[in-house]
């Protein structure tokens, strides 16, 4: 059994019209329903720890009661980082495993969930290829510093999951060495542990901008394919 | 795994004739319901139709009967209330209560307007916000609208309003609860030999027009494997 570490608590507002990014709408539903409506349907999912911008929990409990999720959810205030958010996640997390994923990410379904719970390995990610070449450089030079080989690259998505005693000791890791990771997959291998990855899809896009907005709104009202129907 | 119909305005019309069609022998193509719940305001039409199915139950399907008027809101959210404890899930939700008073704009009354709307609209919105804030999950919710909400009658401006509402709605209702996999199809039938178009056509002679079961097949066939091939935000259905 898995508790959902579902990150929420983010307070940039890039794609936000004056409010938090988790409040804003995509297809008209507040963007973190989704994914606690597909977390919701997967019976390996048996807590659901969501974390909030400080000032924002009434809204954001109302959201689960208005939908609701019959999932046990715990709330926890949002950290100043996403390592600290996690770890505070972590704290209060019941089951030996977790799964994060964040509201950002609306196209997730149930079976995504379903199928890395399904995953033998205990530390997993869902990732994709990458299509496009990308190069090491010096920013500050501007100056390209070499090559990088693609096939041994991926962009890395979420949802993941971990056993939640490698994933503690791959935070106390980065802690203790002050190293800054932005998301868990790397930092729990760098930290030692084994990490595997299945495929993800490009379907399950990050909402940051306005167009990612409007590209989200089109994917989950079946824009892709319907527009020759 | 069974299923659980529910069915309002039951007692006579569309209501009745689609209840009367789950209760009959079931083939592969049909749905797999085995649980009605009718819900009528207590009338001795409704009283004659729960023996009428009661003597004619074939499949021994789990009959629920509930007496109340859907446009009473607190009558309809205790309703709701004794549904979910006494039946649990429902799988497939037909709108169908329908309620006129036809009269020309300068005699309408706004308290029968307002009625109008709670019958049409605000039940079926209540019944479908209720029961999902509730925990429950729907297959299927199928919306009785009209083809007087599609484009206005001189006349019947309460009832056109409230339809060309519910149509609207349905529309939403589709979108929004397509995160569920819910279908939601509105259906706007003509003109239908029921209780409520002797009200809109009293000189009408009804057996010249479309009749309330030819509805509840479409119903059936919404409910039954096929109907999800159906992608309609609103059938109109017509003779």
């Amino acid at each position: 059994m898995y508790s959902l570490l579902l990150l929420n608590g983010g307070v940039g507002t890039r794609a936000g019209a004056g409010q938090p990014k988790q409040l804003v709408k995509v297809n008209g539903l507040p963007i973190l329903v989704y994914s606690l409506v597909a977390a919701d349907a997967v019976d390996d999912i048996t807590q659901i720890v969501l974390n909030y911008p400080d000032g924002w929990r009434q809204q954001i409990e109302a959201i689960v009661s208005d939908y609701a999720i019959r999932t046990p959810v715990t709330y926890v205030r949002a950290g100043a980082s996403r390592h600290e958010s996690v770890r505070a996640m972590l704290d209060v997390a019941t089951e030996q495993d977790v799964v994060i994923h964040e509201t950002a990410r609306p196209l997730v379904s149930s079976d995504d969930f379903r199928s890395l719970v399904a995953s033998e390995h205990r530390n997993v990610s869902l990732m994709l290829e990458i299509p496009f070449t990308v190069a090491p450089v010096d920013p500050d030079e501007r100056r390209v510093t070499g090559y990088l080989e693609r096939s041994t690259l991926r962009n890395v998505q979420l949802p993941q999951k971990f056993s939640i005693a490698d994933l503690r000791d791959a935070h106390a890791f980065a802690e203790r060495e002050d190293r800054l990771f932005t998301e868990d997959a790397t930092l729990v291998a760098v930290a030692g542990h084994d990490v595997r990855f299945v495929a993800g899809s490009d379907r399950n896009i990050k909402v940051t901008t306005p167009t990612d907005i409007k590209l989200a709104t089109y994917l989950l009202t079946g824009g892709d394919e319907n527009w020759n129907d | 795994m069974t299923k659980t119909l529910l069915v309002t305005g039951a007692s006579r019309g569309i209501g009745l004739e689609t209840v009367r069609r789950f209760l009959q022998e079931t083939s592969p193509d049909k749905g797999t319901v085995s649980r009605i719940v009718l819900v009528a305001r207590d009338s001795q039409d409704y009283s004659d139709a729960l023996a009428e199915l009661e003597a004619n139950n074939p499949r021994e399907i789990e009959l629920f009967t509930y007496r109340a008027d859907v446009g009473d809101r607190d009558g309809l959210l205790e309703l709701i209330d004794c549904i979910v404890e006494e039946v649990g899930n429902v799988d497939f939700l037909v709108n169908n209560a329908g309620y006129t008073n036809p009269v020309a704009l300068q005699q309408v009354d706004f308290a029968d307007f307002e009625r109008t709307m709670s019958v049409n609209l605000y039940a079926p919105f209540t019944l479908v916000q209720e029961l999902l804030r509730r925990g429950n999950h729907f297959d299927l919710i199928v919306n009785i609208a009209s083809t007087a909400g599609i484009t206005g009658r001189s006349g019947w401006l309460t009832y056109s309003a409230s339809k060309a509402a519910l149509i609207n709605m349905s529309e939403v209702m589709r979108e929004e609860l397509a995160i569920y996999g819910t279908r939601v199809v509105c259906i706007s039938p003509g003109r239908t030999a029921t209780a409520l178009r002797r009200v809109l056509a009293p000189t009408e002679d009804p057996t010249t027009i479309m009749q309330p079961g030819d509805v509840a097949a479409v119903i059936e066939m919404l409910a039954s494997p096929v109907g999800k091939f159906v992608d309609s935000a609103n059938l109109v259905v017509r003779r």
